[in-house]
């Protein structure tokens, strides 16, 4: 059965910095991302993984090129449909968390939540379920990001990114500021969310993070220079890590 | 609204203190705002309704009765715009009034008979059964200002003569009312009132008292009326209109309306900066989260509209709170300008100022707000999450200096009108007064020599000069005129433009005038009889005759009058009482009368400075709670900002107090500098400040010092409030704990 695909983006051109000092992030670049894939994006840093990821996103515009997202060409729209269409198409766990300080968990989530559905009593309860989804007990809901670990803040940020069901999930680096245990707790959480269906577009330079992922894309020179199949996670498939140590090994990594 | 409402909540709920804070500014706006235009809309509201109430007159004409013929009242009714004209019989005489806020007060005061039916010019009189012959009723202006009671007592004396009579109760005229008109009113039941007439018959006169179209130009009626007395040989005693008693009656209103309204306007300055502060600094602080909220989802216009809500809405609250709270406030501000108005009425609850109250500042905060937070439409997300959007600065020292200069406008204007009414009274006095001597002495005129000479040769008198008030005529109606020997002498220079008289056919004419009278221009004057051209050399100014005064040499005077036997003595020492009574005593045969000008002037003070007072405490109160709330909008912000800084500066070993004074010196120098720069711009500002308010009233040439000691002082005092107060406002830096900073 042929992949949907969900985000199809052609000859994308990015660059930053004055005319003097132009550096070219990609200049040609394609890609296709699939409804239902856990997709990672790998790369060396500033090889422009995350530029990539917020251009198909809506987040950032690229200098040239066309983004199809779900049949909608989004280089096209202006900041404020791009607003529309994110809350609708797509959500988003940063590496540093970015939880609205001093807000509560829960109040956190309706804040995102209240933008696709005019019921509150409805964003609760889907939050409940989300929140027990990701292991944050009740008691923690109407705490503040300060007062409780990187771990709960980042999954609580999953839960914001995922409230109002969006057609792809992005994360930059979602792991990249937490410990080996709290990372772990996330990462299942992802996989958790990719097994029910979830589309999954991922930033890592992790190789633990990545190897959650059924595809992973290599961006090199500007391009995507290498891709891998890893097919479905399994936690101690020997010869599935194998498969992408050696993918990643042949792109230089 | 639904969608950011949730932000709007959260915005107001996380810096709470500082939204409670603007909204307290804003409510002291508006406390004073309302206050200023329930004033405007209703004291002149009110002034008129009674005016209407009591049917006064447009017009009052006051003639000797012996000049008066039947003719004369058919005549101007067929003045073209007098709609009804009415007789009334009257004694005009000049009058001091004993124990007047303890001391005398000389007022020419026409009596009436309370029982004469009248149409026009009708007196609201409290009811009293048990009227005598000694009964007389007063005008609401002397049982306010010169402290009289219904029951009490009252001592007259005219022509040398004291009676003493009972209150019988206290009228409300719009006639006449107060010291500004020149003019005012006694009211005797009918017995007693023929009594006096009988006993003053040399001064009982004709009054004729005109209602006129509504859009009839008064002016010019006058000129028709002094026309057909003129051709009548008629000299009129007072001509008085409606809009002149109103200016003067009013005048303290207008003063104090035009003071709040400034003052509600430089607050609301501030809270406008610092709210623009609040939202920029926001704005900075909270880049990456307001990345985040674009990023999932929320538009530009939900971004600003949480920002500016809160903004908005505290300014809606606290504009109503301050409203509603002013009301509270002004039966008092009423009861303290009924002192000067000399009528009162209650201040209702005004639907338009609230409207205006609430609406205006509201806007401006809106606005302003807003176009603090329009950099949010150009925030991309993904620049505010990577923290490479633009940085400005939170414009945190422009808010100080602006702070800074606008408190000291404030302090300066406050402490210069507290230092010329109490350190140097002179100055204010002088501004609203004319001349002021220490004692005033009437004689016969071939009295004044002698004692001029005896004067002269006493040790304790700085100054004997011939002064005095008289009351002419000019084509438009009546005049103040102050004849001198020689203006040179006077100790209060009243001529704003040109110069006084120094010739016998010279004349200096009052702010009323200057208009229709240019230097070098003549005008016609006439007293007793005969009349006489005047050329004009100057302009004068006058508080309380509305500009309606004249300055004449004696020997310009005496072309159409006789000698005013009034002598002005200027004393080197605080001893008029004593040395009046002195001189009654050891020179009966030379004075006849005579005035403690030094008491009057202190009384005229006090009243002054009841209200100045009121008015510098409002300034002082306003301008610390502004300082205290700003600083603390500043202080909470830094500390909140620079959290991260301080915790590592404790870590390397630095203390609270070290922090606390770093922080503080960061921006006092700011403070500092905007206060001397703008107490120095104080020479240059205040007077101009002072003449725009004064001028308002008549005061067209400012008396006031402006002391740069005294600004410096404002200056070094406002600082060190500012540094006392910040080191306070700066305390929670010593809950900061770098372990704190670790856990977060």
């Amino acid at each position: 059965m042929s992949k949907q695909t969900i985000i199809s983006a052609k000859h994308l051109k990015k660059s930053f910095g004055s005319k003097e000092n132009v550096q070219t992030i990609y200049s040609d670049l394609d890609i296709d991302i699939y409804k239902g894939d856990f997709t990672v994006i790998m790369g060396s840093s500033g090889a422009g993984k995350s530029t990539l990821m917020y251009s198909l996103s809506g987040m950032d515009k690229p200098d040239g090129g066309e983004i199809d997202f779900d049949g909608t060409d989004i280089t096209k729209l202006n900041s404020d449909k791009l607003a529309v269409f994110r809350r609708s198409e797509c959500g988003f766990v940063f590496q540093q968390i970015y939880l609205i300080d001093k807000m509560s968990l829960m109040d956190n989530v309706v804040t995102a939540g209240v933008l696709k559905s005019k019921s509150k009593e409805e964003i609760r309860n889907r939050a409940k379920e989300l929140f027990s989804l990701v292991n944050i007990p009740e008691i923690t809901w109407k705490k503040t990001p300060s007062q409780i670990s990187g771990g709960e803040a980042q999954r609580a940020g999953i839960v914001r990114a995922v409230i109002n069901d969006p057609n792809v999930l992005f994360a930059d680096e979602p792991t990249g500021a937490l410990n080996s245990a709290n990372g772990t707790a996330v990462l299942n959480v992802f996989t958790s969310l990719h097994e029910k269906g979830q589309s999954i577009v991922m930033v890592t330079h992790d190789r633990k993070s990545a190897l959650r992922g059924n595809r992973i894309l290599y961006i090199k020179d500007g391009k995507i220079f290498g891709e891998c199949d890893l097919g479905k996670y399994e936690p101690d498939n020997a010869e599935r890590t194998e498969k992408f140590e050696k993918f990643i090994t042949e792109m230089g990594w | 609204m639904n969608k950011t409402s949730t932000l709007v909540i959260h915005n107001l709920k996380k810096t709470k203190g500082q939204y409670i804070s603007f909204g307290l500014i804003i409510c002291l706006t508006a406390l004073i705002m309302n206050i200023a235009l329930v004033l405007a809309f209703q004291t002149f509201h009110a002034y008129d309704s009674l005016f209407l109430e009591l049917d006064t007159a447009d017009i009052n004409i006051l003639i000797p009765q012996f000049q008066d013929d039947d003719g004369i009242m058919a005549e101007i009714e067929k003045i073209d715009g007098v709609s009804m004209v009415e007789k009334h019989g009257g004694v005009f005489v000049a009058a001091t009034v004993r124990e007047f806020a303890d001391s005398d007060f000389d007022m020419n005061t026409v009596f009436y008979d309370l029982d004469e039916a009248r149409t026009l010019n009708r007196l609201n009189v409290s009811e009293n059964p048990e009227n005598d012959e000694n009964t007389v009723y007063i005008p609401m202006y002397m049982k306010e200002l010169g402290g009289f009671t219904e029951g009490g007592s009252i001592t007259y004396s005219i022509d040398g003569k004291d009676a003493a009579y009972k209150i019988g109760g206290i009228v409300s005229e719009m006639q006449y009312g107060n010291y500004g008109t020149g003019l005012i009113g006694g009211y005797l039941p009918a017995a007693a009132y023929e009594s006096f007439a009988k006993e003053h018959s040399e001064h009982v006169i004709t009054e004729y008292s005109l209602r006129t179209a509504r859009n009839a130009d008064l002016t010019q009626i006058k000129n028709d009326v002094s026309e057909i007395l003129s051709d009548k040989g008629i000299t009129a005693l007072n001509i008085n209109d409606r809009a002149a008693a109103k200016q003067t009656r009013t005048m303290v209103c207008t003063l104090l309306i035009i003071i709040f309204l400034a003052l509600a306007a430089i607050i609301l300055a501030v809270s406008i900066f610092l709210s623009s502060f609040r939202i920029r600094s926001t704005i900075e602080d909270e880049l990456a989260q307001m990345g985040v909220l674009k990023a999932i989802g929320y538009t530009g216009n939900m971004i600003v509209r949480s920002a500016v809500w809160p903004y908005t809405f505290s300014g809606i609250v606290a504009t109503v709170i301050g409203a509603v709270l002013s009301y509270a406030a002004l039966p008092g501000v009423a009861k303290v300008l009924a002192i000067q108005s000399g009528f009162t009425y209650t201040p209702v609850f005004d639907t338009a100022a609230l409207f205006i109250v609430v609406l205006v500042p509201t806007f401006v905060i809106f606005l302003f707000a807003y176009l603090s937070a329009v950099k949010i439409y150009k925030l991309e997300p993904i620049d505010a999450i990577r923290g490479v959007a633009g940085k400005g600065g939170t414009g945190q020292n422009i808010l100080l200096a602006a702070l800074s200069v606008g408190i000291m406008v404030l302090l300066s204007f406050a402490g210069t009108l507290l230092y010329n009414v109490s350190v140097k009274p002179d100055n204010f006095m002088d501004t609203l007064s004319e001349e002021s001597p220490s004692v005033i002495f009437m004689a016969q005129n071939d009295k004044m020599p002698e004692l001029k000479e005896v004067l002269k040769d006493d040790d304790r008198v700085k100054l004997v000069l011939e002064y005095a008030s008289v009351s002419v005529s000019y084509a438009d109606g009546s005049l103040t005129g102050f004849v001198c020997e020689d203006f040179g002498k006077v100790t209060n220079d009243i001529c704003y433009e040109g110069r006084s008289p120094e010739g016998e056919d010279e004349i200096a004419v009052g702010n009323a005038l200057a208009k229709d009278y240019p230097i070098g221009s003549k005008i016609e004057l006439s007293a007793s009889g005969s009349s006489e051209v005047y050329v004009v050399t100057g302009y004068i100014q006058s508080v309380n005759h509305a500009g309606k005064v004249c300055q004449l040499t004696s020997k310009g005077y005496e072309k159409i009058g006789e000698g005013t036997g009034s002598l002005n003595v200027y004393l080197y020492d605080k001893i008029a009482g004593d040395f009046i009574e002195e001189y009654e005593e050891e020179h009966e045969d030379l004075v006849i009368s005579s005035v403690n000008y030094e008491k009057l002037s202190e009384n005229g003070r006090t009243m002054y400075a009841g209200i100045v007072s009121v008015v510098v405490v409002v300034l002082f109160v306003v301008s610390i709670l502004m300082v205290l709330l700003v600083l603390y909008v500043i202080i909470h912000s830094m500390i909140s900002r620079r959290r991260q800084e301080f915790g590592i500066y404790k870590a390397i070993g630095y203390t609270s107090r070290q922090l606390t004074i770093m922080t503080v010196t960061g921006f006092i120098p700011v403070v500092a500098v905007s206060a001397g720069v703008s107490a120095v711009l104080g020479l240059w500002y205040l007077p101009v400040i002072n003449n725009e308010i004064f001028s308002q009233i008549g005061a067209i040439k400012n008396h006031f010092e402006v002391s740069i000691g005294i600004l410096l002082v404002f200056a070094i005092i406002f600082t060190a409030v500012a540094f006392v107060l910040s080191v306070l406002l700066a305390a929670p830096i010593k809950k900061i704990t770098a372990y704190s900073l670790l856990k977060e």
